[in-house]
């Protein structure tokens, strides 16, 4: 009986190896398979990239949306032009609302023509996904030889067409500056198939012309630091002596501001540090430094940039423009630059969400507060510590300039030098400061106490804000290096289009976008057709509960 | 060979729960940067306890903006109303920035569980306090721990020197609403039947006297205002 509750394993066809496990140890083992099984399940599900349009005119504003796998760990997908030798243009961070997300990137006019990629990844996901475009210079035009060079690759899945997307009341040709409207249906069955918001767009499209979407896996481990909301700076720190990576390093991130951010990172055995900045938004300008907490050893900070694929792209294939898209692609570019000497605006920016900003500076509510140019003028840091600082003692022997805070705690001077701030950036070389004059200085603020920042302590806080903040006056470094990356992009819309009787031109290409549309059984969106004829499709689109997009289309003419 | 398999097995697994373990550790480098405050300094040495704890305990920190830092080593000065954290990873004892915080949490070695919430407080000596939050409902009932510092008959301390000074507990409770705000209330029968009508009050005091609750304590308190509230009876704000 004993001998029925067990497994045999054979092991090479040997029969001396045959084994015997017993069945209580199965449910275990099967446990342990599964476990192991279950992070490639990730495999099923790639970003899915989808532009408004396919060709673009350098100088336009290209619209996307963004679905991102269901499994997607990190908040934040980014997308970046790249030329076709995977070298980085331009890029954007979007932040995901379930698993889902939409954004606007300039095209560059410096851009020549050729084909480009879009490149769509986060931290967490090893499979990346690139969607080819084409553009045309605004002002060289298309290219003199006829033949393009595409990607080719791996195909992800095809999307799947469905007509029970009903899309009704749409005409067939419509004449310019026409009003138009266009009815959704969702079946019951099919609402309850979709997760997230559909997309919905109308744009003017080039027949004959479509682009390629490919999947890129890459070995890149991003994992640290990806189950976190926000903007990941990441990098290395190394010995200067021996390019060894350093262990115990303090790291530091400063970003100048009304009220300045100040994060810090200590390294571990392999060097690394990765700093998370959530809810901020458009171009940040920073500071990365760091300095060896121990032994005053020489560092050097290594920021990595993870987006590049330059040299990573090895398949490229050859295309051609048609000499019917060729002689489209050139009206385009007169509307563009009909466009741009008009300054029309076809995105606005939205709001951003409100969210809870500190209240303070990270160095604390100071003790005292002082504006210099209130009194008389004072030459140097010196005179003006002596004069309206008080418990601030800057004395400068022998052109070595040292500083000493009192603390008021115990009502002495701190021995060490104090944390020191100008213009929001901690600096170590009073140097820095000692010429500052009160005619310089717009306020200064101290903590006259020992303050805490996580791990770190500073003998007090000095923080000099300047009449004019210049972030260049930092030289960099080995350790001190100014780094500017994109934030969060703010969410954009379309504006509404120009009056119908209005005498200037209506240029627009794409004429309805609506990325984040809530799914209701009967949708009705109302557009107007610009003074560009030709052929415009509309797209319904959404994202099934199984991972697959699903979508329906139709198209018009404008005449 | 098969007790082989299964240790490798298991070894595998082993392997992914620590790699996803990395994670935590990341960001804990990422959440001790949030603690922002000063040193904290002794008090001077009096008798009575200037702290709510004799020692530091676990507890967690809500932030004010949302986030939230668990597994600290926290005490409260209820002499001073703030909270202090032990940093173990530099042997300080830190005085956290009430404003950078909403709130915080003390666990008990026996295991209970002691919410405290940073309010304004609009009445004598007005200012954002750290109150206890004994019952949460809709009408909350809320315990400001204070100790003061004061007089006393002269007495000699541990090592023989002559102090005449004590901190002395001085608990204030409150009743309150967002809407009305905080009315005073000390524990026991009577001042508690006095927040009702006339009517009500022998309602009230039948609901106590059938449910045999006493409130002779802040427990039985907490009690009676659950009882009340579980009967709809309106407190006079």
């Amino acid at each position: 009986m004993k001998e029925k509750q067990c497994i045999i394993l054979r092991g090479g066809g040997n029969s001396y190896n045959k084994k015997k496990i017993k069945v209580r140890n199965y449910p275990i083992i099967v446990f342990l398979l599964l476990l192991s099984l279950s992070g490639r399940s990730q495999e099923k599900e790639n970003f899915k990239l989808f532009t408004d349009r396919d060709v673009y005119i350098s100088g336009e504003t290209l619209l996307l949306k963004v679905y991102a796998p269901s499994d997607e760990r990190s908040k934040v997908v980014s997308v970046d032009l790249i030329n076709f030798i995977g070298k980085k243009i331009t890029g954007i961070n979007l932040e995901t609302n379930e698993n889902q997300s939409n954004g606007t990137i300039y095209l560059p006019d410096s851009l020549s023509s050729g084909t480009y990629i879009l490149h769509t990844f986060s931290r967490s996901e090893t499979t990346h996904t690139l969607k080819e475009i084409y553009v045309a210079n605004r002002f060289s035009g298309v290219t003199e030889t006829n033949t393009l060079t595409r990607p080719s690759g791996e195909k992800p899945e095809n999307d799947l067409k469905l007509s029970t997307l009903q899309i009704d009341k749409i005409e067939k040709s419509y004449k310019k500056r026409e009003n138009g409207f266009v009815e959704l249906n969702l079946p019951k069955d099919l609402s309850e198939r979709l997760k997230g918001n559909l997309d919905v767009s109308i744009a003017k499209i080039i027949p004959d012309y479509n682009s390629d979407s490919f999947i890129f896996h890459t070995k890149q481990n991003l994992a640290q630091g990806n189950n976190k909301e926000g903007i990941i700076i990441e990098g290395i720190v190394i010995d200067k002596k021996t390019s060894q990576p350093f262990k115990n390093a303090v790291v530091t991130l400063s970003i100048p501001d009304s009220l300045p951010v100040f994060r810090y990172y200590i390294t571990k055995s392999d060097g690394h540090f990765f700093f998370q900045l959530k809810n901020y938004y458009g171009l940040i300008t920073s500071v990365l430094q760091c300095y060896d907490k121990t032994k005053n050893q020489p560092l050097k900070i290594i920021i990595k940039n993870d987006s590049s694929l330059q040299g990573s792209l090895q398949t490229l294939g050859a295309g051609s423009l048609s000499p019917g898209i060729r002689k489209v692609i050139s009206r385009d570019i007169e509307a563009v630059t009909i466009r741009k000497i008009f300054n029309h605006q076809y995105i606005k920016l939205l709001p951003l969400n409100p969210h809870k900003k500190e209240s303070y500076p990270f160095y604390g509510v100071p003790n005292n507060i002082v504006y210099p140019r209130l009194f008389l003028d004072l030459a140097d840091f010196t005179e003006i510590s002596r004069e309206l600082l008080p418990g601030v003692r800057f004395r400068t022997n022998s052109r070595i300039p040292s500083l000493q805070l009192l603390n008021s705690g115990s009502a002495q001077y701190f021995i060490d030098q104090p944390l020191v701030i100008l213009d929001g950036i901690p600096i170590m070389d009073l140097n820095a400061i000692k010429d500052l004059n009160s005619k310089k200085i717009d306020r200064i603020e101290i903590c006259l106490n020992e303050r805490f920042y996580g791990d770190l302590s500073f003998s007090g806080v000095l923080a000099i804000y300047t009449n004019s903040p210049d972030i260049s006056r930092y030289g960099e470094s080995d350790e001190l290096v100014r780094y500017t990356m994109n934030g969060i992009q703010p969410k954009s819309t379309l504006n509404p289009p120009p009056d119908q009787l209005s005498t200037e031109p209506d240029l627009r290409n794409v004429i309805l976008w609506e990325p984040s549309v809530i799914p209701k059984p009967y949708l009705q969106f109302n557009f107007r057709t610009s003074d560009i004829t030709g052929k415009y499709r509309l797209i319904i689109r959404g994202k099934g509960t199984d991972g697959s997009i699903i979508y329906n289309e139709k198209t018009f003419e404008v005449n | 060979m098969a007790n082989r398999i299964i240790y490798i097995i298991m070894l595998l697994g082993l392997l992914t729960a620590t790699s996803s373990m990395a994670q935590d550790q990341e960001s804990g480098n990422w959440d001790t940067e949030k603690i922002k405050g000063t040193r904290h300094f002794p008090y001077p040495s009096y008798s009575g306890n200037p702290y709510l704890t004799d020692k530091f305990i676990s507890g967690e920190i809500d932030f004010a903006d949302g986030e939230k830092i668990e597994k600290l080593f926290l005490r409260y000065s209820t002499y001073r109303d703030e909270v202090i954290y032990f940093n173990r990873g530099i042997s300080a004892q830190i005085v956290i920035d009430k404003l950078s915080i909403s709130g915080f949490t003390l666990f008990g070695d026996d295991g209970t569980k002691r919410v405290f919430r940073q309010q304004y407080f609009n009445g004598f000596n007005s200012g954002n306090r750290f109150f206890e939050v004994l019952s949460d409902r809709e009408i909350t009932l809320l315990a400001y721990r204070s100790v003061v510092l004061q007089y006393c008959p002269v007495y000699n301390n541990e090592i023989g020197i002559v102090k005449n000074m004590e901190y002395v507990p001085s608990f204030n409770y409150y009743l309150y609403t967002n809407k009305d705000g905080y009315i005073p209330i000390k524990i026991g029968k009577n001042p508690f039947l006095s927040k009702f009508t006339k009517p009500n009050q022998k309602l009230v005091r039948k609901l106590l006297r059938q449910n045999k609750i006493t409130i002779k304590d802040e427990p039985g308190m907490v009690k009676a205002l659950e009882l009340v509230e579980a009967n709809r009876i309106a407190i006079n704000f």
